[in-house]
C-alpha cells in the first residue's frame, strides 16, 4: 500500500490536452475522488495512473517507486470498471481468482483468499454461478472483490454505480466506503455525481477541462469554492455579477442591476468602489423573514416577488424576482404546510453576510 | 506502454497484404502498358480496347447486367425484408435460414440448370412455348441477369433485414403523431433510415456479379462479359505476353473500385446508428392479404432453390452424354468415384488450409482494426477492401505473374490455390472479427491486464475465449463458400489438383451430365451440412453471415 503522486501529468488527444499539467499528492490510505462534468479529464488522468494511456509529460509515483512507463499488468493496480467488466465466461470465483492464477499463487492460498474476498462483499455462496446468472449490483460486487483479491497497491474505480439504479447507488457507495476503511487502501474513485463525491471521499479534486480546479476536503469544498466553477458544479448556486458601490472596513455594499446586496467586511480582497465582482449565494443560505422584523447587522435583507415555487415534501424551492432582470433560487427546508407562499407574494429574504461568497474572475474568458 | 506485439503482427500482415496482393496487381497494372515481356511502355492494349467493338461490349454487358441485377435485387428482395420485418408471416426463420442458401453454393450451377429447364431444348421451354409465350430460352443477357437476381437477392434481404428490424418504432411512432399517415411516415422517415443498408446490399450485387466467371460461361452464349473475356485472353495467349488480358483485368477493377467507391461516398454521411429500444411492431395480417405476403416471401426464397433441388434429383438418374434417362441410378457416383475421389479431397483440403490460414491472418487483422485504432488499422480496414474489388479470374492472373518466376515460384502447385482462396476470403473473417468485437466491451481485456495479466495472454486468455463462437460460425461459412469457389480457380488450375467446382464446369462445358451432376450434388451436401451446424448451433452469430 502506498500514496499516489502525481506530478504535472499532461495528456493530449490530437490538440486537445484532456489533462493538463495537473499535480496532485494523495496521501496513502486515502479515499481521494477525481470530480467533474463529463469530458473533464477525470477518467482520462484515472486510466493514466493505471497505465492504459501514456501521458506525453510527467510523472506518477505510488509511494516511491514511479510508475509511468510501466505496462498496466506489471503496475499492481486493482481497477473496477463503470460496466463491471466482469468476465462473462468464467463464474463467480474463476472471476475473483483470475488475478491470483496470473500471480501464480499456490492453490490453497488462492482459495483461502477468493473466499475471503467474496465473503468481503457478501456474495458467499454465489462461487458457482456465471455472470448473465447475477444482478447489477452483485456484478459489481463481484467486480470489487475481484480488484481487491490481488491486494492492489492502489484501487482505481471509474464511475463504479453509475449504471446501478438510484436507490442500489447510495447502498453500494457506503459498502464501498466501509471497504475502504477497513483495508485502508489507497483509493481513486472517478465521479461526476457531486453527491456521490461529498458522502465518500476524504478529499475531492474539481476537474475542469482538463485542470484541477480545487483539491479540498468535502465541507471545504461545499462551503468555501475555490471558484465560480466550483461553486456553480456543487450544489445549486445563484452567482450575482455586481459593482462594488462602498467598501469601509466596517461593511461592504455592492451593487447587481438595481439591487444592493452586503457582502462581509472581512474579505480577503481589497475591494474599491467601481471593482467588478461576482457574488456566489447558496439557496439554503436564504430565509424568508417578516420584513418589519430587523435582525442583527450580520445579516442582509432583501425584497422581491415569488416568480415560481415548487413544493417538494420536505422542502420547498422558490425563484424570486429581486428586480426586472435578476432573479434568484431559494431552499426553504423550514417549510410551513398551512403557510404556503404563492406566486406573485411580496417577500423579504435574509441571508447570513459571512455565507455570501466572493469571486473577482473575468467571467467572459 | 508499448504495444510491440500488435505492432509488429499489423506491420507483418501489412507486408502480406503488399507481397501477395498489391504487388501481384500493380504488375498486371504495368503489364497492360507493354505488349511483350519487358517491352517499351505503350498505351496499345487500350487502343485496342477502344478499336474492337467486342471488348467494348464486354464492359458494358458487364456493367448493365450487374446494375440490372442490382436493381432488381432491390424490388423483390426490400419488400420481401419489409414483410418479415413487419408482417405475421409464419415460418420466419425458415424464411432467413433458406435465403442464405443462393449465397453458400455455386451461382453456375444455378445456371446449368436453369438451362436443362428452359435452354433452347430445356424440359420446359417448349411446354411456355406452347402456351403461346414468346420465350425462347433463358441463353443471353436476360438469362444472366435473372440468374443474378435470384443467386444474389440474400444480399440486399438480409441487410435490408436487419436495418428494418432496427428503425425505432418510436422513431415511426414520433413521424406518425406529427401528423404524417402510415404510408406517408413509411417514405419519410423509415426507408431514408434502411436506404444506406439497401445500397450497401446493392452494391455487394453488383460487384459479385461483375467478377462472376461461371453464369456468364455458361448461360451467355456469345455474349462477350468482362471477367470471362479477361480469362479467355489470358488463357488463349499464354506463354506471350498477355497484355490484352491485362488490359481487361484493370478495366475490371476500375469497375468494382469505382462502385465501391460511389458507396462509401454516399455512405460517408450516412451512418445512421440506430439504437432500437422497441422492436418495430409486427402487423397483424388477416386472410387473403396474409396468405399473398406469405406465398411471395416463400416463392422468392424457395425459386432460386430449384435448381439445387433439381442437382440433387436427376444426379441419381441414369444419363448417357447429356441425355437424361429417368431411371434411378447410383451410377453417376460410382463413375465419379471409381474414376477418382481426388477432386472432393483437394476441394476440401483447399479450402480447411484456406481457411486456417484466414483464421490465422483474419482475427488479428480485425483485432488491430477495432482495437488498436488509428494509422496502422485504417491501413489494414483499406487494405482488406481490396481483395472485395478484385475479380477472381483478374487475382487469379495477377498470382500467376507474381508467382511464375521470381525467388517464389508456387504456381502450378496447392500452394496457389490456397493462397488465392485465403487473399479472397480473409476480409471476411477479419471483418467478422472486427464486427464481434465491436460488440466486446474493451474494459474486459482491461480489466484482464489491471490484474497482471499480459496484453498477449489476455487476447487468448479473454479475447480470443469471447470470440471463439462468432469465429467457429465464421470459419465454417468461409470453408462452404472456398469450396464453391470458381472463378479464380479456373485460372488458377493445376493438375493433381483439380477441385469439384472445376471437375463440375468440364463436366457442363463437355456436356458429361453424369459428371457434372455428381460433383454437384456432393458439393450442395458439403455446403448444407456445415451450413445448418452455423443455424442450429450458432444462432446468435448471425453477424458473420455478411
Amino acid at each position: 500500500m502506498a500514496g499516489i503522486s502525481i506530478r504535472d501529468i499532461t495528456k493530449r488527444f490530437g490538440k486537445l490536452a484532456a489533462v493538463n499539467q495537473v499535480n496532485l499528492e494523495i496521501e496513502k490510505g486515502e479515499f481521494f475522488t477525481l470530480l467533474g462534468p463529463s469530458g473533464c479529464g477525470k477518467t482520462t488522468l484515472l486510466r493514466c495512473v493505471a497505465g492504459f494511456l501514456n501521458p506525453e509529460k510527467g510523472q506518477i509515483y505510488f509511494g516511491d517507486h514511479r510508475v509511468d512507463g510501466i505496462p498496466t499488468h506489471k503496475r499492481g493496480v486493482g481497477m473496477v470498471f463503470q460496466n463491471y467488466a466482469v468476465f462473462p465466461h468464467l463464474s463467480v470465483r474463476d472471476n475473483v481468482s483470475y488475478g491470483l492464477k496470473a500471480r501464480k499463487i499456490g492453490a490453497s492460498e488462492q482459495k483461502d483468499r477468493t473466499r475471503n474476498a467474496l465473503s468481503m462483499v457478501r456474495l458467499e455462496g454465489l462461487e458457482d454461478r456465471l455472470p448473465n446468472q447475477l444482478s447489477g449490483g452483485q456484478l459489481q460486487r463481484v467486480a470489487i472483490a475481484r480488484a481487491l483479491v490481488i491486494e492492489p497497491k492502489v484501487l482505481l474505480m471509474d464511475e463504479p454505480l453509475s449504471n446501478l439504479d438510484a436507490k442500489l447507488r447510495i447502498e453500494m457507495r457506503g459498502e464501498i466506503r466501509d471497504l475502504q476503511q477497513k483495508m485502508g487502501i489507497t483509493t481513486i474513485y472517478v465521479t461526476h455525481d457531486q453527491e456521490e463525491a461529498l458522502s465518500i471521499s476524504d478529499r475531492i479534486a474539481v476537474m475542469e477541462q482538463g485542470v484541477v480546479r480545487q483539491v479540498a476536503q468535502p465541507w471545504v469544498i461545499y462551503t468555501k469554492p475555490g471558484d465560480v466553477f466550483v461553486a456553480r458544479f456543487i450544489g445549486s448556486t445563484n452567482i450575482l455579477q455586481a459593482e462594488v458601490v462602498e467598501s469601509t472596513a466596517n461593511a461592504v455594499v455592492v451593487r447587481s442591476g438595481s439591487v444592493t446586496i452586503g457582502l462581509p467586511s472581512d474579505n480577503e480582497f481589497r475591494l474599491k468602489r467601481g471593482d467588478s465582482l461576482q457574488v456566489a449565494l447558496r439557496p439554503e443560505s436564504l430565509f424568508f423573514s417578516d420584513s418589519n422584523k430587523t435582525l442583527s447587522k450580520d445579516y442582509w435583507p432583501l425584497n422581491g416577488k415569488i416568480a415560481r415555487y415548487e413544493y417538494l415534501g420536505n422542502l420547498a424551492k422558490y425563484e424570486i424576482t429581486l428586480s426586472e432582470d435578476l432573479k434568484i433560487l431559494v431552499t426553504d427546508y423550514n417549510i410551513n404546510p398551512t403557510q404556503i407562499r404563492k406566486t406573485g407574494e411580496a417577500v423579504t429574504l435574509y441571508y447570513p453576510l459571512a455565507q455570501a461568497l466572493i469571486f473577482q474572475e473575468d467571467l467572459l474568458k | 506502454m508499448k504495444h510491440t506485439f500488435w505492432t509488429l503482427t499489423g506491420i507483418l500482415i501489412f507486408i502480406a497484404v503488399i507481397f501477395f496482393l498489391l504487388i501481384p496487381v500493380s504488375r498486371v497494372l504495368l503489364g497492360s502498358f507493354q505488349i511483350e515481356e519487358k517491352g517499351a511502355w505503350t498505351l496499345q492494349n487500350y487502343k485496342t480496347f477502344a478499336i474492337y467493338r467486342t471488348y467494348w461490349i464486354s464492359l458494358s454487358n458487364s456493367i448493365n447486367v450487374s446494375m440490372v441485377s442490382s436493381f432488381l435485387t432491390i424490388i423483390f428482395a426490400v419488400p420481401l425484408a419489409f414483410f418479415v420485418s413487419r408482417f405475421n408471416i409464419p415460418g420466419k426463420s425458415y424464411i432467413i435460414a433458406l435465403s442464405t442458401i443462393p449465397l453458400m453454393l455455386p451461382s453456375f450451377i444455378a445456371a446449368f440448370v436453369w438451362v436443362r429447364l428452359l435452354g433452347r431444348s430445356g424440359i420446359f421451354t417448349g411446354f411456355i412455348q406452347s402456351l403461346g409465350i414468346p420465350f425462347e430460352s433463358i441463353y443471353g443477357l436476360g438469362g444472366v441477369t435473372a440468374i443474378f437476381t435470384m443467386q444474389f437477392y440474400p444480399y440486399v434481404f438480409l441487410m435490408t433485414l436487419s436495418a428494418f428490424n432496427t428503425v425505432d418504432e418510436s422513431i415511426e411512432e414520433a413521424g406518425r403523431s406529427l401528423g404524417t399517415g402510415p404510408v406517408k411516415t413509411f417514405i419519410k422517415v423509415s426507408m431514408p433510415l434502411v436506404l444506406p443498408s439497401i445500397l450497401s446490399g446493392a452494391l455487394l450485387v453488383f460487384m459479385t456479379a461483375t467478377e462472376n466467371f461461371g453464369v456468364p460461361m455458361i448461360i451467355g452464349e456469345q455474349k462477350p462479359f468482362l471477367a470471362v473475356q479477361a480469362y479467355m485472353e489470358f488463357t488463349s495467349e499464354i506463354g506471350d505476353h498477355p497484355g490484352m488480358s491485362y488490359a481487361l483485368s484493370v478495366v475490371l477493377i476500375l469497375v468494382t473500385m469505382t462502385s465501391l467507391m460511389a458507396q462509401r461516398y454516399y455512405l460517408r454521411k450516412r451512418n445512421f446508428i440506430q439504437s432500437a429500444r422497441g422492436r418495430p411492431l409486427i402487423k397483424e395480417l388477416k386472410g387473403w392479404s396474409r396468405r399473398i405476403a406469405t406465398g411471395y416471401c416463400f416463392g422468392l426464397v424457395l425459386i432460386p432453390l430449384i435448381p439445387f433441388f433439381v442437382v440433387l434429383l436427376i444426379s441419381f438418374m441414369e444419363m448417357r452424354g447429356p441425355v437424361i434417362h429417368p431411371n434411378f441410378s447410383l451410377q453417376n457416383y460410382i463413375y465419379a468415384f471409381s474414376n477418382s475421389a481426388r477432386p472432393i479431397f483437394n476441394s476440401y483440403f483447399l479450402a480447411s488450409m484456406a481457411t486456417l490460414a484466414s483464421i490465422f491472418i483474419g482475427v488479428p487483422t480485425g483485432y488491430i482494426i477495432t482495437r488498436r485504432g488509428a494509422a496502422i488499422g485504417a491501413c489494414l480496414d483499406l487494405a482488406i477492401m481490396l481483395p472485395f474489388t478484385i475479380a477472381g479470374t483478374v487475382l487469379g492472373i495477377a498470382l500467376i505473374v507474381m508467382f511464375n518466376t521470381g525467388f517464389m515460384v508456387i504456381a502450378g502447385t496447392w500452394m496457389i490455390l490456397a493462397l488465392s482462396y485465403t487473399i479472397r476470403k480473409m476480409p471476411f473473417i477479419a471483418r467478422s472479427s472486427s464486427s464481434i468485437l465491436y460488440q466486446l466491451d474493451p474494459s474486459l481485456e482491461e480489466a484482464s491486464i489491471s490484474l497482471g495479466v499480459t496484453p498477449m495472454k489476455t487476447f487468448f486468455k479473454i479475447t480470443i475465449r469471447l470470440m471463439t463462437a462468432g469465429i467457429i460460425a465464421g470459419a465454417i461459412l468461409t470453408w462452404v463458400t472456398t469450396i464453391s469457389e470458381l472463378s479464380s480457380t479456373i485460372v488458377l488450375q493445376t493438375p493433381g489438383w483439380s477441385t469439384m467446382t472445376v471437375e463440375m464446369f468440364q463436366g457442363i462445358i463437355s456436356d458429361d451430365m453424369g459428371m457434372a451432376t455428381s460433383f454437384a450434388s456432393i458439393l450442395i451436401v458439403s455446403a448444407l451440412i456445415p451450413l445448418l451446424i452455423v443455424m442450429t448451433r450458432f444462432k446468435d452469430e448471425k453477424s458473420v453471415l455478411l
